[in-house]
């Protein structure tokens, strides 16, 4: 169906009102997406009835664009996202590590619309950055980098440094 | 959370929790109480635990379930004092909601909070921050070799149950990562013995599984390298340790060290891949093709083969103890190393042998197989493994035997039934030549009256007997017992699947069996070369002289040798049913084909033939042409009707076979009404059924022509008119007298001279018939079902009746001749009285009745007219009409007539 026709289309709207045209196999990256897509039939949705995407803006719905259209031929991912997936954890491809390069303030952008549009690829590269980001930081410097107030005594913060020295690196 | 930058939502941040190493994820739990809370989630531990196997949901729930128990308790023994913060935890500060939790937890979980603290806090702490010159303290070392021992499942405490785990392997693990050469790690450094490296390399492998950060996939990598060569250093010395022969020195030591660290699969492959038995001169030695060598003339004899098997179980029998030295674990190994004996030894002894078996001859292929089938089966199952152990013997050497046999079980199958088709093919078509050549011409049938009954049931008895003997396709295949054919068929006997009850009671017939054969001479050859078949083969050999007549139509014996021949490839066969699954199933069905096969040769080409043959015999004879009828009997009946006792007396020889080889042993489902070997009998009964009938219907259809023969060639004029010789030409002139009362006219006189008659007895003509036809009806007694039999006596009865009434429209009676004519119809009601069928017995009754209308004196003709009238007489078998037409049949009708008609009809001419 795809081969016969010049790529169907897919209009998408930001909440700033900005209207996004996309293949329709890119779109579907998103489940969100994909899943209205069935719902209502593609033919519902034109350049004047674009999908609403209230709680993405503009910048960042381009952002999210790019990367669905980088990822368009990637399989379709599994259903078993459980303890296994987890072990399946790999390292970020090189694209994905240059495109994560914004930034903090739109890769959480990045990584909230990933979640909102439900797409699983792009919210755990996401994810890998910010483990990334939080590596080898201290308590104080992780509380800086995700606005953290410290709720603790500086006695309870010790005994759960205590607690896990275990854990503590060498 | 004052400014405006976006901040994550919880699920989120837990899902880049999961991507944090353990140490990065105790920082964060360092930032805030909620981010606490997210890193001590207990799922997440949890899962890490039972990612390396460790967690016990069982007892987890169990120790939770206690704890609540004794939680209950505790609050109310202390409701007063009640000093617990349990029922408001977040009313607390952060660290006494801790103090909380793990005090509900129960006592021992307490306990457990000790030991968490004293020994992660003190012991590792040493461990992990000294680990570039690690100092082990004498206890440590046996503690982290442990440390997966210790591990229990507490909810609540995952994380500190993780905690010891990671406080003892963690470091160890990611310097191992680090290593640049196979020297580096402290594993090989702080662990000096062979035994505790391994089991060390075990406990990081099992921990890798729980590292899920990034860099996990290069870690791991690098582990198993590590492993790697660590174990092909210990194969080395395990190898040199085998060339030394070092069972329990270095072999064993090594054994274990490989075990410890991955199952040993290495070791024990390379174990029995070095093994000396594969190249053991004396099994290399052993040559599969002396089993056909040292047979007598194109036979097979499976001595070598025994002899064979012998050998090899001693040798691994022996290994079975060495291997038990050698491996903490024995059983695997030593199965593995029965499987390569099987691949490499066994399954090449068996396949040269069968190859060349197959080349030479088909039968000696079929005994091979099914010999060697039961030697292999025998050797496996007397293996003896290493410890008593779960592994079912039985099964296992089923399986063991299954694998073997697997490559040709579909060729013998096929060879088997091919071979006994052919086989029987062969028997057949031997016989008939034979038949043909001897000029089935000249025959001398003559009926001896035996007791067919006795002898028939003697002859099945003894049969029974033969068909319940085992079928020892070969000699036996005693571990270490002697060789000698006789003294090892009884242990063969026993082992085999059918010998059970039947074995005893054969014994002693078989042992007198020789003595009777011997005196047989002839009949012995055709059968199989078997001592207990001997007293059978005598039997028979009785039974067939005595049925010299048939021979030419079908053989008893040609029957015994098929049933024979079936039985010995059902047996063997049916071994292969023992293994059970796929193969048993197809050697099962093969039976039911092989029963199948016998029954369609046996019947379609041998006995159908036959029966088609006697009834073509039957429809030819014509009793004018044959010279002599002195004899009590229709030659070609009395063959057929001998013919339905042969026909009978293999039926039941088949019906036996069934019961005995296929019901019995359940190969054959009785009650399943699709089951191919059932249909084939119904088949097989049903086409005997048919022959018989269609037979007995042309049988009757000759005894009938022979009847009428014999009453239109015996029976004489005179025999009911005796007068005839005198009166001549009397009765003429009186065609016309109609309604005419005086129609009587004088013939008294001669009438009354003649009228005395010397003999009052029947005419010699029904004398015959009856005889004749009794003695056929006699005959079938016994040979087919009794339903049969009744309507074949019901249809002669009746053709025999119609054939009397044409006989007697033939003839002229006189009064005086009426009297010879009641006896000869008391006669035949007589006979048929013997039949014992009431419908029959009307008829003659009838006709007794009606041939006293012969008796009336002419001058009562009134009274005849009566008796003629009377249906009531005649039992309603005869109507006014035809009994009319037999008075016609009086010789002094004419002058009658007229009398018995006014008579008759009177009443309706007064009417008129």
């Amino acid at each position: 169906m795809a081969d016969a026709k010049p790529a169907p289309k897919i209009w998408v709207q930001s909440n700033d009102s900005a209207i996004i045209e996309l293949d329709r196999q890119v779109a579907e990256r998103s489940v969100l997406i994909k899943n209205l897509i069935e719902d209502i039939g593609d033919e519902g949705i034109t350049a004047q009835n674009p999908i609403p995407i209230p709680n993405v803006n503009e910048a960042v719905l381009r952002k999210v664009v790019e990367w669905c259209e980088h990822h368009r031929n990637d399989p379709p991912q599994t259903q078993d996202d459980d303890n296994d997936a987890r072990k399946k954890t790999t390292e970020i491809e090189e694209w994905d590590q240059k495109f994560m390069q914004v930034d903090q303030e739109m890769l959480f952008e990045i990584i909230l619309a990933s979640n909102y549009l439900d797409i699983k690829p792009l919210l755990d590269v996401g994810c890998k950055t910010v483990a990334n980001m939080i590596k080898g930081k201290s308590p104080e410097e992780i509380r800086k980098t995700f606005n953290i107030t410290n709720d603790f005594t500086p006695e309870e913060e010790e005994q759960i440094r205590r607690e896990n020295e275990w854990a503590e690196d060498r | 959370m004052l400014d405006s930058r976006p901040s994550l939502p919880a699920e989120i941040l837990v899902a880049v929790l999961d991507f944090l190493p353990v140490s990065d994820l105790m920082r964060v739990a360092q930032c805030s109480w909620r981010m606490r809370e997210m890193v001590y989630d207990d799922t997440r531990w949890v899962a890490r635990l039972k990612s390396m196997g460790c967690w016990n949901e069982i007892e987890a729930r169990r120790r939770f379930d206690e704890a609540r128990r004794r939680k209950r308790e505790a609050l109310d023994k202390s409701k007063a004092a009640s000093k617990q913060p349990a029922s408001d935890p977040p009313s607390h500060t952060a660290s006494k909601p801790e103090d909380t939790t793990i005090f509900d937890a129960s006592v021992e979980a307490d306990r457990q909070k000790r030991l968490s603290a004293t020994i992660p806090v003190d012991g590792f702490e040493t461990m992990t921050l000294e680990t570039a010159h690690p100092n082990d303290p004498p206890k440590d070392p046996r503690d982290v070799l442990e440390v997966f021992k210790n591990v229990r499942s507490i909810r609540g405490y995952a994380r500190q149950e993780y905690g010891k785990i990671y406080g003892a392997l963690a470091p160890f693990y990611y310097d191992l990562a680090r290593a640049q050469s196979h020297t580096d790690p402290i594993v090989f450094q702080a662990f000096r013995d062979p035994e505790q490296q391994a089991q060390m390399l075990a406990n990081l492998h099992v921990f890798a599984r729980s590292d899920w950060a990034q860099g996990w996939m290069l870690r791991e990598e690098k582990l198993s390298t590590m492993s790697g060569i660590f174990e092909s250093a210990v194969l080395r010395e395990f190898e040199q340790g085998y060339e030394f022969w070092d069972v329990d020195g270095r072999m064993r030591r090594y054994a274990h060290v490989l075990h410890e660290l991955n199952g040993g699969h290495a070791v024990v492959e390379l174990f029995i891949h070095k093994h000396p038995l594969f190249g053991d001169h004396e099994v290399i030695a052993a040559n599969s093709v002396d089993c056909l060598n040292r047979a007598v003339s194109g036979g097979i004899t499976l001595d070598p083969s025994r002899i064979f098997f012998e050998m090899l179980l001693r040798k691994v029998n022996e290994q079975a103890a060495i291997i038990e030295r050698i491996f903490p674990r024995p059983e695997a190994p030593f199965w593995e190393f029965v499987n390569k004996v099987r691949e490499d030894i066994i399954m090449e002894y068996t396949t040269s042998l069968f190859d060349a078996a197959h080349e030479r001859s088909l039968e000696s292929y079929l005994k091979a197989v099914s010999g060697l089938f039961e030697q292999s089966l025998l050797f496996f199952g007397s293996l003896v493994p290493p410890e008593s152990s779960a592994v079912d013997i039985e099964a296992k050497s089923k399986e063991m035997t299954m694998r073997v046999f697997e490559p040709h079980i579909d060729l013998y199958l096929q060879e088997e039934i091919d071979f006994f088709t052919r086989h029987a093919d062969a028997e057949v078509g031997t016989w008939e030549k034979r038949l043909s050549e001897q000029d089935a011409s000249v025959e001398s049938f003559y009926m001896s009256n035996f007791n067919r009954q006795a002898d028939k049931t003697d002859f099945l008895s003894s049969f029974k007997k033969v068909v319940m003997m085992p079928v020892s396709v070969l000699p036996s295949f005693p571990m270490g017992g002697s060789s000698s054919t006789a003294a090892a068929t009884k242990p063969a006997a026993s082992s085999s699947p059918n010998g059970s009850g039947a074995n005893t009671l054969a014994q002693p017939s078989r042992s007198e069996g020789p003595g009777l054969g011997g005196s047989m001479d002839g009949r012995r050859s055709p059968l199989p070369d078997k001592a207990p078949t001997d007293e059978l083969a005598a039997k028979a050999a009785l039974m067939a002289s005595r049925l010299e007549g048939i021979k030419s139509l079908f053989s008893i014996e040609v029957a015994l040798n098929l049933v024979h021949a079936a039985q010995a490839s059902l047996g063997r066969v049916a071994q292969f049913i023992k293994l059970g699954g796929q193969c048993g199933e197809e050697a099962r069905e093969q039976c039911e084909a092989i029963f199948v096969v016998l029954l369609r040769i046996l019947g379609t080409k041998h006995v159908q033939p036959g029966f088609e043959k006697a009834v073509a015999h039957l429809s030819q004879y014509n009793p004018r042409e044959v010279s002599h009828h002195d004899q009590s009997g229709v030659a070609p009946l009395v063959q057929f009707i001998e013919l339905v006792n042969v026909g009978d007396l293999i039926s039941q020889m088949i019906e036996v076979f069934y019961e005995q080889q296929l019901a019995g042993p359940k190969i054959a489902d009785k009650n399943d009404f699709l089951d191919p070997a059932g249909l084939a009998k119904k088949k097989w009964e049903q086409m005997l059924d048919e022959s018989v009938a269609a037979g007995l219907n042309k049988g009757i259809d000759v005894l009938m022509d022979e009847v009428e023969y014999l009453q239109g060639s015996t029976q004489l004029p005179t025999d009911y008119h005796p007068e005839l010789e005198s009166t001549n030409g009397s009765a003429n002139g009186n065609g016309n007298g109609n309604g005419n009362g005086n129609g009587i006219v004088g013939t008294g006189g001669g009438f009354s001279a003649a009228g005395i008659v010397a003999d009052p007895g029947p005419t010699a003509t029904a004398t015959r018939i009856v005889e004749l036809v009794s003695s056929h009806t006699r005959m079938l007694v016994g040979t087919t079902e009794k339903t049969m039999l009744d309507v074949f006596n019901g249809e002669v009865g009746l053709r025999l009746f119609t054939a009397v009434c044409k006989h007697l429209k033939r003839q002229r009676v006189s009064t005086a001749g009426a009297i010879k004519l009641i006896a000869d119809m008391n006669l035949y009601f007589e006979y048929i009285r013997t039949l014992r069928n009431p419908d029959l017995l009307a008829y003659f009754k009838a006709l007794r009745e009606l041939s006293q209308i012969y008796l009336i004196e002419p001058r009562h003709a009134k009274e005849m007219a009566t008796v003629i009238a009377d249906g009531d007489r005649f039992g309603g078998v005869f109507r006014a009409e035809e009994v009319y037409e037999y008075a016609q049949r009086r010789a002094d009708w004419y002058q009658v007539k007229n009398r018995v008609e006014r008579a008759m009809y009177g009443l309706e001419c007064s009417l008129m």
